[in-house]
């Protein structure tokens, strides 16, 4: 446990120390979660190759992460429902400071840095209201700022949107109780949403999907430059349906939803872990770990392009082209046009989320 | 030739290890699920008829016919998929928990409104579906605070038309359950299901999501935290059957279990001895409506109930689900 001297003696050492940057900790594209082969748990950093460039040990098993714009630091969550995150100094391993989401709270297990580098945002859960929130901390001493309401019920993942201005956060739906672990308490009546919402937390804009959806938890996000959100979404209602796991939304317009033949999509058991835009923004897939299988389509068109089988697939971001995917059996590949290519296989159980550093969302 | 017969083991281990499950699969449906959707529907027939006669909230008729169907409901309350899940239809038999008040905010509205639905099963059918089912029920029956609510006509108007409600329910899903069984013995076709192993996995998801809502939910939101113990969100504590729908499930649920261990003694075993000792401890407990979690030694026996549930879940997760092909992917099984 770090003491309050050690911690702000540690600040004042960062504040002499020269800012160290990304490229100091050998340029990795990617953080991601995994369990090593000693059941350790650590965050690794990784470029588009799969070559681990750093794994840095985390207390208990990891989930999401965000990286600073501009420092080797990383924000390294614990599994929903944790109470507290860790900054993690990239470069030499060290944790600089840890974030305690206050009584009555908990951390989902995403977040996201302001574009400068001086804020940091994370979705919490306020447990007896059943309501969300987003947390807003300083993040140079990681002192919690305040907070605002996440426009929701159980706000999940949250993207900084390309304007720098407004958080994309999408707000599930899912009450949860930490002393109920992860029974979902609402099911009937949830109403998920995605919520645009200013860094002074007025919410400018709010997308439902129409009512026969309200059982679609939309969870997961990836932005492209020019704004266009894609979702994944994980379906809460009958398990004989099998609706659309993905939409795309732009601000302002309706909704698109896509959706392989029902026939494939009938096997993702209505569950889509991860989201993300190809490196070009022309494609856009889901990853699918309950159905092991990667889903392809064209944004333009929204058309379902190609299916991968990929054992308990779950990590995915954008690569140098196309895309990169992780799984929970530690294969790391990449996917060009209709093409899966497994790269590098490094000994370790990659968690749910690749999480892209720098500029790509 | 021994090397050879080990690489074709390696090459085929699904065919290998493929088993007819079959007998299992009509096991549990004809022995398990039929008989108590069935049995559900009787009771709450019994429970509208005595409702059209006697709709006085004290009554002991009503309120023994209330309680037999809600029993008969929590021994199916696990069969959470097929035509349980249609239209929403058990949150519509069981808005519980309800984290928010809907329930009597719901019910308060169609007093105060004197909503015309109560006279029509379809309409009320369309009514929020936090003013409809047993705990829609329970407040009208139990809870003083709606004891005065409106007329004491409507009131009788309205518990009719919960009761009714009830029984068009649980006849619509013992109906369905009949022609879904079909899906579950006999897989691929129309079925939804495409091998006998993706039924099997359906039978033991219903097990283990049982368990896991009787601890952390039926338990847990009770138990709250030992600073901040929560008796008065123990389920349908107005009626006094917090602790029977403990034990009724877990009766149901050892039944489930001991069916689908069937073909490995070892295992049904274990969970037998682990069932015999749960129930035994909720047994002892003697606090119907788990007022006691509020003291440290009545919350020190809850507690250890609940652990012991989740003892049976330890081996119902690594004994009995390994030999169902529970895919135990990373990601998969993690959920997030």
């Amino acid at each position: 446990m770090t003491t309050r001297r050690h911690f702000l003696a540690g600040l004042a050492a960062a504040s002499v120390a020269p800012v160290r940057s990304w490229a100091s900790v050998g340029a990795p594209d990617f953080l991601a979660a995994a369990q090593y082969p000693d059941g350790t748990y650590r965050l690794a950093g990784l470029n588009h190759q799969g070559t681990v460039l750093f794994a840095l040990p985390l207390p208990a098993r990891g989930h999401a992460a965000a990286a600073h714009p501009l420092k080797a630091q990383a924000v390294a969550f614990a599994r929903r429902p944790g109470s507290f995150a860790v900054v993690i100094d990239c470069a030499s391993g060290r944790v600089l400071a840890r974030l305690q989401s206050p009584q009555g709270r908990h951390f989902y297990g995403h977040g996201a840095f302001a574009a400068n580098g001086a804020r940091f945002y994370a979705t919490e859960n306020d447990y007896e209201a059943g309501e969300g929130r987003i947390s807003v901390w300083d993040a140079d001493s990681f002192e919690r700022l305040g907070e605002f309401p996440s426009g929701g019920v159980g706000p999940h993942d949250m993207r900084l949107m390309p304007d720098g201005r407004t958080l994309v956060v999408a707000n599930g739906g899912i009450e949860t109780h930490p002393e109920t672990g992860r029974t979902k308490l609402n099911i009937p009546v949830m109403q998920p949403n995605l919520s645009y919402i200013d860094l002074n937390g007025t919410v400018l804009e709010q997308m439902e999907l129409p009512a026969a959806l309200h059982k679609n938890s939309i969870r997961h996000l990836s932005v492209r430059a020019d704004g266009l959100v894609g979702f994944a979404m994980q379906w809460q209602g009958e398990s004989t349906q099998c609706p659309a796991l993905l939409g795309l939304h732009a601000r302002g317009e309706r909704p698109r939803l896509l959706a392989a033949p029902e026939d494939l999509q009938s096997t993702l058991q209505g569950y889509a872990g991860s989201v993300a835009f190809a490196s070009d923004g022309t494609t856009i897939a889901i990853t699918c770990p309950r159905g092991n299988a990667l889903h392809q389509f064209n944004v333009a068109s929204g058309a379902f392009t190609d299916q991968f089988g990929l054992k308990d697939v779950c990590g995915l971001g954008a690569g140098d082209e196309g895309l990169i995917f992780t799984t929970g059996t530690g294969a790391f590949g990449a996917i060009n046009g209709p093409r899966a290519t497994v790269v590098a296989r490094p000994d370790c159980l990659w968690d749910n989320h690749l999480i892209p550093i720098g500029s790509r969302a | 030739m021994r090397l050879i017969v080990f690489a074709a083991a390696l090459l085929l281990p699904l065919v290998a290890q493929a088993q007819d499950r079959a007998p299992i699969l009509m096991d549990v449906t004809q022995t398990h699920i039929l008989p108590r959707f069935a049995a559900l529907s009787e009771t709450a027939n019994t429970l509208a008829t005595i409702s059209q006669s006697d709709c006085e909230p004290g009554s002991t008729d009503l309120r023994d016919a209330y309680g037999t169907a809600f029993d008969t409901w929590i021994t199916v309350s696990h069969l959470r998929f097929g035509p349980s899940e249609v239209d929403d239809r058990a949150f519509a038999m069981a808005f519980w928990p309800d984290t928010k008040g809907f329930t009597p905010k719901a019910l308060s509205k169609h007093i105060a409104a004197e909503d015309d639905a109560v006279h029509s099963p379809d309409a009320y059918a369309e009514t929020s579906v936090a003013g409809r089912g047993f705990f829609a029920l329970e407040r009208m029956l139990y809870d003083p605070a709606f004891a005065d609510q409106g007329t004491a006509e409507y009131r009788c108007a309205l518990i009719q038309a919960i009761a009714a409600d009830i029984k068009a329910n649980a006849d619509a899903m013992a109906d369905d359950w009949q022609a879904y069984a079909t899906y579950l013995t006999q897989p691929g076709g129309e079925s939804p299901y495409r091998t006998q192993d993706e039924a099997m996995q359906e039978l033991f998801k219903a097990l283990s999501t049982g368990l896991q809502f009787t601890s952390e939910t039926r338990l847990g939101r009770p138990l709250g935290t030992y600073d901040k113990p929560r008796p008065k969100r123990a389920e349908a504590r107005r009626s006094e059957r917090s602790q029977r729908h403990v034990e009724l499930s877990l009766i149901s649920l050892r039944d489930l279990a001991a069916r689908l261990s069937a073909d490995h003694s070892d295992i049904a075993g274990d969970l037998e001895v682990a069932f015999a000792r749960t129930l035994e401890s909720n047994q002892s407990l003697d606090d119907p409506m788990f007022a006691g979690v509020a003291t440290p030694q009545g919350r020190f026996r809850v507690e250890a109930l609940q652990q012991s549930i989740n003892d049976i879940r330890t081996i119902a997760a690594t004994e009995l689900g390994p030999t169902l092909g529970i895919n135990a992917g990373f990601n998969s099984l993690d959920g997030d």
